[in-house]
């Protein structure tokens, strides 16, 4: 086998995205390249890779390199690894992190942080990724610590408690970003009387630099969009990773549902900031502009998943745009200078909760569940769309995400508030789709107006993040273990191989010396992975995991 | 509903008590993410049809699992509503069918709630202002009942005062376990000392709120030494006399009840 060319030119990737699709998106600004140095591959959250030794012709003759065992299933692995120079850095349930070398998958250093036993975890035992930056490895503990280590040895340098988790009902699951001197760190508690906030320490010495609380407080602006002392307790959890534009300096992140979920009766009121996009200045932590998706939300539909950032043409004009899909279904675009509304379309079929957005963003429809009725909503509380994360491919123009049809009968049920517990005011039992069947979809979009170029339908809802590559390939996996490559233009599907564990975590590509990799966490758990038995009973058997598989093209002989 | 009447009718248990166990479970157990409408799983294990002992149902519910998301109710929700849970979870438990559909949950039924705090009023005021989320608050560096981070010296002797003694304490400089790190590079910091080993030396960095801990390699400090400036009334000053006055209550009643 001859060996290719790793990767096209910048410029010339620039140019073939142009003519390909008519948007416009400079490689730069998103695709990854060797390394895969940050949770969304690049700051801007692509999950797209330069690289294209494979692709759609040999991509068949996929073999294993390696597989990496993390110890612990409690949980699966939910993480997206991250590698710089030669070295994979992978955390995974149980505040455990991995420094592994990349080509062969042999251990380099460990970090198991003890987790006090008299803490039990508030939300999970996963923890969704690291950051690495300046020599140091930075991730979050289910005790709500944020922690640095040394990225050579992998020792201790510094950890800070944010706020006692016993107090809080809060942790650290989501990956950290970082931004110039700060490691930004979110926090989750969105479903407990708690308070959201944004969090950002001095990369050297740990100290906190700025905090955005996620819910205004007396004296800030939008702090009259709470009503009484809801301000206090109201969710607004900031539970993944953000996004980060150089060019504007800002950093942009999603806040997640208020509380109490599904009651929203003492909480009268647009409730801002949740279920917003947030743009910040990463220097201060200032706000420099907001978009609610779902103003006052009573569906627990989270705004809190990855903001990708994109470059693209809208009617003529050149836009710097953001993407966010919706826990609810929906994906909203909007401009990343100004937070302007630009459009949205669902990514589900089964969405009552509305009947639709209009062209000016405002939710038309709300189909709000009434207290103490057992009511029918779709989709069901794990959302029309989940957390793992989509794929934005610049080669192609398309966005590939996922889809679930599925609904539930939800009951209201207004509650007090209660320090560190869960704050939901309901309960919900999942039911199948009122149209088709129960299950999910992998499908590619164009990002801006929705257009659906392809489909691929699955049995179960497909729970593992998306990865794009130059190859013009898409990875993603499912619930029954196995791992599968697209076709990005068409969608046929080229290959698949069995893990053994079901697919919660994210894919990745790199390369050493000049041979690529393609990178996948099996593990089989979460709070989704437990609900799926309500609908599928035989989920229930499905074998938890905790792995990591590499695989390439076999050797030039 | 129906396998749930029939298990009552062939056991001795009062009605009314699994009644309220539902309530307790609903608002509880099934809430969220957790163990699911009619113990049907959820991110917490599937309680229905497991036919799971009633001693072991008990003694979980109480003391709950450690290293695991199923909190110790014991303290958190009454005896009676733990006592009226089991029952209903043990029910639950035995049940062979699947979870039946949800009935209407009527706003007048009463949610259970919570132990709320007994002490007297302005130890109420100084327990809210002393774990204040929404603040820097006492509980980044100290821990009282149970709750906070214990990294600065207990509070004991401050209770052990009067109500003025305390507050004057509180104000002081307060500086005698404090010391002052400087490293090789010219950075220099106030701290309290951790754990130290041949090599490292670890130190509570106080320059902001939270503390950070810190470890450090011996070959990076250059030395480490009493710090007579550092001074608590920095924090302090967060907080108004008044303000105070009702955190050393609360420390009071916390730590002798009264």
């Amino acid at each position: 086998m001859r060996r290719w060319f790793l990767r096209f030119g910048f410029r010339g990737l620039s140019a073939i995205a142009i003519l390909a699709c008519g948007t416009f998106a400079r490689a730069e600004d998103g695709a990854t390249g060797d390394d895969w140095p940050s949770y969304g591959g690049r700051d801007s959250a692509w999950r797209y890779s330069a690289l294209q030794q494979i692709n759609r012709s040999n991509v068949r003759h996929l073999k294993t390199q390696w597989v990496f065992q993390t110890g612990k299933i409690d949980g699966g692995l939910n993480a997206t690894p991250v590698v710089v120079g030669g070295v994979m850095y992978l955390s995974s349930s149980w505040n455990r992190v991995f420094a592994i070398d990349a080509v062969t998958g042999n251990e380099i250093w460990h970090y198991f942080y003890p987790n006090p036993r008299e803490i039990g975890i508030g939300y999970s035992p996963w923890n969704r990724g690291v950051a690495v930056s300046g020599g140091r490895v930075f991730f979050g503990t289910l005790d709500n610590s944020v922690v640095a280590l040394d990225q050579k040895t992998g020792r201790e340098l510094w950890r800070v408690n944010v706020e006692d988790m016993r107090q809080c009902g809060c942790n650290i699951t989501g990956a950290p970003l970082v931004v110039k001197d700060k490691v930004i760190v979110g926090v989750t508690g969105g479903d407990s009387a708690h308070r959201g906030y944004l969090t950002a320490f001095d990369v050297k010495t740990g100290r906190k630099a700025w905090r955005f609380w996620t819910i205004p407080g007396p004296g800030d602006k939008g702090f009259e969009t709470w009503e009484g002392n809801s301000w206090k307790q109201g969710g607004g959890s900031t539970w993944m990773t953000g996004s980060y534009d150089p060019e504007l300096n800002l950093v942009y992140w999603g806040v997640g549902n208020p509380a109490a979920d599904f009651y929203g009766g003492d909480r009268k009121g647009a409730n801002l900031y949740t279920d917003s996009l947030i743009a910040l200045d990463p220097d201060t932590g200032k706000l420099k502009w907001y978009y609610q998706e779902i103003p006052h939300d009573v569906w627990d539909f989270d705004a809190a998943f990855e903001c990708i950032l994109f470059d693209a043409t809208v009617k003529g004009v050149k836009r710097k745009l953001l993407l966010n899909v919706n826990k609810g279904g929906y994906t909203f675009v909007v401009d990343r200078v100004t937070g302007e509304f630009v459009s949205a379309y669902p990514v589900a079929e089964n969405i009552t909760w509305i009947k639709g957005v209009d062209a000016k963003g405002n939710l038309v429809g709300r189909n709000e569940p009434p207290v103490g009725q057992p009511t029918l909503m779709c989709p069901s509380i794990g959302g029309g769309h989940q957390w793992n994360h989509s794929s934005y491919s610049p080669q192609t123009g398309m966005l590939y995400t996922t889809g679930i049809e599925w609904c539930q009968q939800v009951t209201v049920r207004p509650e007090e508030p209660r320090e560190g517990f869960n704050y939901f005011s309901g309960v919900f039992q999942l039911k199948p789709p009122m149209h088709g069947e129960p299950g999910g979809h992998l499908d590619a979009y164009d990002p801006v107006t929705g257009k659906k170029f392809w489909s691929y339908r699955a049995k179960y809802p497909l729970l593992a993040s998306q990865l794009s590559t130059a190859g013009d390939l898409v990875f993603t996996g499912d619930p029954e273990g196995n791992f599968l490559a697209f076709d990005a233009r068409h969608g046929e599907k080229l290959w698949s191989f069995q893990t053994g564990s079901g697919h919660r975590g994210s894919p990745i590509s790199y390369a050493v010396n000049g041979k690529q990799y393609i990178a996948t966490p099996s593990g089989w758990g979460s709070s989704l992975a437990g609900l799926l038995p309500q609908l599928w009973p035989e989920t229930e058997d499905f074998p938890l995991g905790s792995s990591l598989f590499v695989f390439a093209l076999p050797e030039e002989k | 509903m129906i396998a749930i009447a029939f298990l009552l009718a062939q056991s001795a248990v009062e009605p009314s008590m699994v009644a309220r166990g539902q309530t307790v479970f609903a608002q509880n157990c099934s809430v969220g993410y957790c163990h699911g409408v009619g113990g049907a799983a959820g991110r917490g294990p599937r309680l229905r049809g497991r036919n799971l002992p009633k001693d072991y149902l008990d003694r979980v519910t109480h003391e709950g699992i450690p290293s695991s998301a199923m909190p110790a109710w014991k303290g958190r929700l009454s005896d009676a509503d733990i006592r009226a849970v089991v029952e209903y979870v043990s029910m639950l438990s035995a049940a062979t069918d699947a979870p039946p559909p949800m009935m209407p949950m009527p706003a007048g039924e009463g949610p259970a709630t919570a132990r709320s705090f007994n002490g007297p009023p302005e130890a109420g005021r100084g327990f809210a202002l002393f774990f204040d989320p929404t603040r820097d608050h006492c509980g980044v560096c100290h821990s009282m009942g149970g709750r906070g981070v214990a990294i600065a010296p207990d509070l004991a002797e401050t209770v052990s005062k009067s109500q003025a003694d305390a507050i004057a304490l509180i104000r002081s400089t307060g500086a005698r376990k404090v010391v002052r790190v400087k490293l090789n590079d010219g950075e220099s910091f106030a701290a309290l000392r951790g754990s130290e080993t041949k090599d490292t030396v670890k130190l509570y960095d106080l320059t902001s709120a939270p503390p950070v801990l810190r470890t450090l390699e011996r070959s990076e400090v250059e030395s480490i030494a009493d710090d007579p400036s550092w001074r608590h009334d920095d924090f302090v000053q967060a907080y108004t006399a008044a303000e105070l006055s009702d955190i050393v209550s609360y420390l009071r009643w916390a730590a002798v009840g009264k």
